[in-house]
């Protein structure tokens, strides 16, 4: 009777699975990446997926300094949030990848991450039945690694955010939408803070790469854009990090050595005294702000209406 | 005295007419991406300008004989001064630049062609 019982559920089981992935058939070529970016089976040993780092709750990005991949192995810079990335036009923090797509399949096969080659996560997705047939349906052919880096990076592109409170002030035209301190901040990020320099654009990004002080060949030993480009003048340079979402990505810069965003204000304010020895430092951050008390509240405040309303919704 | 006065107003008529042609919401089409820009030009004599919704630059304006002179929060402050072109009963509108330092502005505006939002 007891093995009856077994079978029975056995069977149930079998059944049900593929009838349950089957009702999330992926109506598009974004929603099967979408089922890839959260699906494990990309990794070596099935533990993490995409979305290990690049957490939804976080915008996208994680909450350790650097992530941790494949058998609990650290990486060596901090997971950048994977949302409002449809306008950028390179990936990473030192720029290595020159489109989303190109981007995508590059953590798959790092050994500090996922760590399986994509040949082998191409076998297993032509082994899978579903995923087979999806592949199939959109692209007319068994998964490979262009289709799959287009499923990823479509998934990704989707991954837009416009209704922040800022969005509502500027783009909606509702001066109700913030507070006197958020647009206070917003004219520090312009006037005295020069934030606007680096970070001007849609996304509050520019297609450039900075040297904020964070090299000294030394304790902070990553050269950053250099090891791309093997010019000297690029060492320590990073790509200009997205502002939206700001106050969910903590931790901060490339290595993530700031914690929260007024130790980032603090650091941008007298980047001396946070790092004494730093080789190529922009010219921009030269000398100090000088910025006052109330100025970096107001710029927090700024930095916080960044924040997508989606991210209120969930905690709800 | 009065003609004075009646030029002044009429200055101010022209000056207020040539503002309510740019007054409203305009966009481009949608690129090949996708993409939409757009400019929210305000009463206050203040810009707004966004990509798929999103601002990315704040300034001020005026217009003036279809000159549009304009600063925003980018390019360092740097002027710009373009000459207006409105097309389709004045419902499309392109940008010829006269002098703008700023190169990316510059390049990016010329190719501009946009549509009043109604």
């Amino acid at each position: 009777m007891k093995q009856f019982l077994i079978i029975g559920i056995a069977a149930v089981l079998v059944l049900l699975v593929p009838m349950s992935f089957k009702d999330r058939e992926p109506a598009d070529i974004a929603e099967l990446g979408a089922l890839l970016f959260f699906d494990p089976i990309l990794s070596a040993d099935c533990s993490i997926s995409c979305s290990s780092c690049h957490q939804p709750d976080h915008a996208f990005a994680d909450t350790g300094m650097v992530s941790k991949g494949v058998g609990g192995k650290k990486g060596v810079r901090n997971t950048p949030s994977a949302m409002n990335v449809r306008l950028q036009s390179t990936f990473f923090w030192d720029g290595r990848a020159a489109s989303l797509e190109e981007q995508a399949l590059a953590p798959i096969a790092n050994p500090d991450e996922m760590n399986l080659p994509v040949p082998q996560a191409l076998e297993r997705l032509q082994r899978h039945p579903a995923y087979r047939h999806y592949f199939k349906k959109f692209f007319d052919r068994d998964p490979d690694s262009s289709s799959l880096a287009a499923a990823l990076a479509a998934y990704e592109r989707t991954l837009e955010t416009s209704d922040s409170p800022f969005d509502n002030w500027k783009f909606s035209d509702n001066p109700a939408a913030v507070s006197d301190a958020v647009k206070r901040g917003f004219d520090v990020f312009n006037g005295k803070g020069r934030c606007v320099e680096c970070h001007f654009g849609a996304d509050f990004t520019q297609r450039d790469f900075r040297n904020i002080g964070l090299f000294n060949g030394s304790t902070l030993n990553d050269s950053g854009r250099a090891a791309i480009t093997k010019r000297p003048e690029d060492l320590g340079k990073f790509k200009i990090g997205s502002l939206r979402n700001v106050a969910l990505t903590s931790p901060y810069m490339h290595n993530g050595m700031f914690r929260t965003l007024e130790e980032v204000i603090e650091f941008y304010n007298d980047p001396a005294r946070f790092v004494p020895d730093a080789i190529n430092r922009d010219s921009l951050l030269a000398k100090p702000m000088g910025l006052s008390t109330d100025e970096k509240k107001d710029l927090l405040a700024f930095l916080h209406s960044l924040t997508d309303k989606q991210f209120n919704k969930q905690g709800e | 005295m009065k003609i004075v006065l009646i030029f002044f107003a009429a200055m101010a008529y022209v000056t207020l007419s040539e503002k309510d042609r740019l007054h409203g919401r305009w966009e481009t089409k949608p690129s090949e991406k996708g993409n939409v820009t757009g400019v929210v030009f305000k009463a206050d004599s203040t810009f707004e300008g966004y990509i798929n919704k999103k601002p990315f630059v704040s300034g001020t304006y005026t217009l003036q004989d279809d000159i549009f002179t304009f600063t925003d929060n980018g390019c360092e402050g740097k002027r710009g001064v373009y000459k207006i072109f409105f097309f389709s009963n004045a419902d499309s509108m392109r940008f010829v630049p006269i002098t703008d330092s700023c190169i990316d502005r510059k390049e990016g505006m010329s190719r501009l062609v946009m549509g009043r939002v109604k």
